[in-house]
């Protein structure tokens, strides 16, 4: 099993890259820091699993170099699970791009990342209602401090594709 | 099944009602100190103070550490003991690894300092340790911390406007920042521009007008009084050069779009964590085309084959350039590395002006080998693009150079 950091660039990606596999790629307050992949090596009850460290991404549809990477990476990678790292903070657009992943069929879990800046901002997410409606773990995390690291590796496990119907039904249907 | 844009909007419109509250947002400090930094009519006057802070640091720092200690250190102690201890004074192993002596005139005279011996152990050891070690360090520790506390894409924002005159907008500043370091991690970074033609401009100017750090701080070193004017050519070179490039290359120069992430506390250890692995790439991809480029050239003076090329090419370095025959055998190591270059270029004897063009050509003239790899590697027609346009610019600029010389009257 693959499992792929996948998000809008400057969300923390690289973050929960080095803290789950204690590499050491670079880190910063700016979008667009990773320009190429990098793979590791993490446990998960007792077996070894690949990550890779995907540059940032805003949708799909590549826009650049490094967005062309990202995709290519999802795309050409086999038996994948990704981990979508939101900004808590920007939690709405950050969730188009989870959707997009969702819809393609592949497993995903949502991190949703900076959790103590969207505190900060006064944001409040129900968690085990948006956990419900998407049918994927959604996990709080504060990546620098490690907070909910150990929780989102966990549900990683439990993984599945989701039908994207059901979720138009959670919701109550389209406008 | 996929949906279409609409229809997945729609779809987080009704989650975001059903999961989300917005508070009240209170605007903070860092809101405002965000705001100030990237407003043009503050902005630029701290982006201004910020740089030239960076600048000075810089300077004085590696300054500090090379002249107070490591000259020192390196003249007075390695340098002689290794004359003492190294065997067959006057044969060419000698030569090489310790002491030409001189090679010019062609009678050894022991050297006196570690950058006129020429030799491996050295000239070589004293240019990667010596001067470029503490040059770079400050560099990444300052880049780190700019990096992390999240000021590169105000000043990406800030310097939109000049950079779309050369074809390419704020973020540029990125890749551009990153190759004042080395130009290798910079290279990579044009990636994320979105055309080829941007990342192509981007690739040619860095190759061509941006020195690295080793460079920077060798040349802080060794002509200390002199930066101003071979910075100022420089950054000439790569507005007016982006200029006609973005004239002449076919292709979009597409407005950005970017995030400007809020200021963040930096965190120590993550600071020390970059710049760590940053010298280690460094000295792996660093250390060995010094030790290699000194040997070559010594090896090339002693088949007296850069003797050979000055006098071949004296008629381009002396009537077009302006500078000594002599200047061959710097631009020959300036491919391995640049630093080693302008070391060799120190030593010899030219006048101020000359000694500006020198530099400025040994910048300008060919990437080292690390970044003409990095360049490949992102596409061989590309690389030769760059290559024809570097030949090109190193011909007219370097007599461009010469001309203003002579009408200041100073060549």
């Amino acid at each position: 099993m693959n499992v792929l950091l996948m998000g809008h660039p400057n969300v923390g990606k690289s973050v929960f890259f080095n803290r789950l596999t204690g590499a050491s790629v670079t880190e910063s307050n700016y979008p667009g820091t990773t320009i190429d992949y990098t793979k590791g090596y993490m446990r998960i009850g007792g077996k070894s699993v690949e990550l890779i460290d995907v540059p940032g991404t805003f949708s799909l549809n590549p826009k650049d170099k490094a967005e062309e990477v990202a995709v290519a990476m999802l795309h050409e990678s086999k038996d994948v699970k990704v981990i979508c790292v939101i900004d808590a903070s920007k939690i709405e657009r950050g969730l188009y791009l989870a959707l997009e992943i969702i819809e393609q069929g592949y497993p995903v879990v949502i991190a949703l990342n900076m959790w103590d800046v969207a505190g900060d901002k006064n944001i409040t997410i129900n968690i085990n209602d948006l956990s419900r409606i998407l049918g994927v773990a959604v996990v709080a995390t504060t990546a620098i401090s490690g907070e909910g690291i150990k929780e989102l590796v966990t549900s990683l496990d439990d993984a599945r594709p989701v039908e994207i119907d059901n979720i138009i039904n959670n919701v109550g249907g389209l406008t | 099944m996929t949906l279409d844009a609409a229809t997945r909007w729609d779809i987080i419109d009704k989650i975001s009602k059903e999961t989300i509250a917005f508070g009240k947002y209170r605007h903070t400090l860092t809101d405002a100190i965000g705001e100030l930094t990237v407003k043009p009519g503050t902005g630029i006057p701290i982006a201004i103070a910020i740089l030239y802070g960076f600048w000075s640091i810089f300077g004085s720092f590696a300054g500090f550490f090379t002249d107070g200690f490591f000259v020192r250190i390196f003249d007075e102690y390695w340098l002689v003991w290794l004359q003492g201890v190294f065997p067959g004074q006057g044969g060419w192993l000698y030569a090489i690894m310790v002491d030409a002596g001189g090679i010019q005139s062609g009678q050894f005279i022991p050297s006196d300092n570690c950058l006129e011996a020429f030799g491996v152990l050295t000239s070589g050891i004293f240019v990667a340790i010596g001067v470029v070690l503490p040059a770079i360090l400050i560099f990444y520790f300052m880049l780190a911390l700019l990096e992390d506390i999240g000021y590169m894409p105000r000043l990406a924002v800030l310097i939109d406007t000049l950079l779309h005159k050369i074809g390419l907008h704020g973020y540029a500043i990125v890749p551009t920042i990153l190759s004042l370091g080395c130009n290798v991690p910079g290279v990579t970074a044009t990636r994320i521009l979105e055309t080829k033609k941007q990342r192509f401009i981007m690739m040619t100017l860095l190759a061509i007008f941006i020195p690295c750090g080793a460079q920077i701080g060798i040349m802080e070193d060794v002509v200390p009084g002199l930066m101003g004017w071979i910075m100022l050519y420089l950054l000439i070179g790569y507005f007016i050069f982006g200029f006609v490039l973005n004239k002449i290359v076919p292709g979009e120069a597409p407005e950005f779009l970017i995030d400007v992430p809020p200021y963040r506390k930096p965190l120590v250890s993550n600071i020390f964590k970059k710049v760590w692995g940053r010298l280690v790439g460094f000295f792996k991809v660093a250390l060995p085309f010094v030790l290699l480029g000194c040997a070559i050239v010594g090896i090339l003076y002693m088949l007296e084959v850069i003797d050979w090329l000055a006098v071949v090419l004296s008629p381009i370095f002396i009537g077009w350039f302006g500078v000594p025959a002599e200047t061959a055998g710097p631009l020959i190591a300036a491919f391995l590395r640049k630093d080693l270059a302008v070391a060799q270029l120190s030593t010899i004897e030219m006048t101020e002006y000359q000694m500006i063009t020198a530099v400025v050509l040994v910048s300008i003239y060919f990437p080292c080998v690390a970044t003409f790899a990095m360049m490949l590697k992102e596409g061989w027609k590309e690389l030769l693009a760059a290559l024809a346009v570097l030949a090109v610019v190193v011909f007219l600029y370097g007599g461009l150079i010469h001309v203003i010389g002579i009408l200041l009257g100073v060549a």
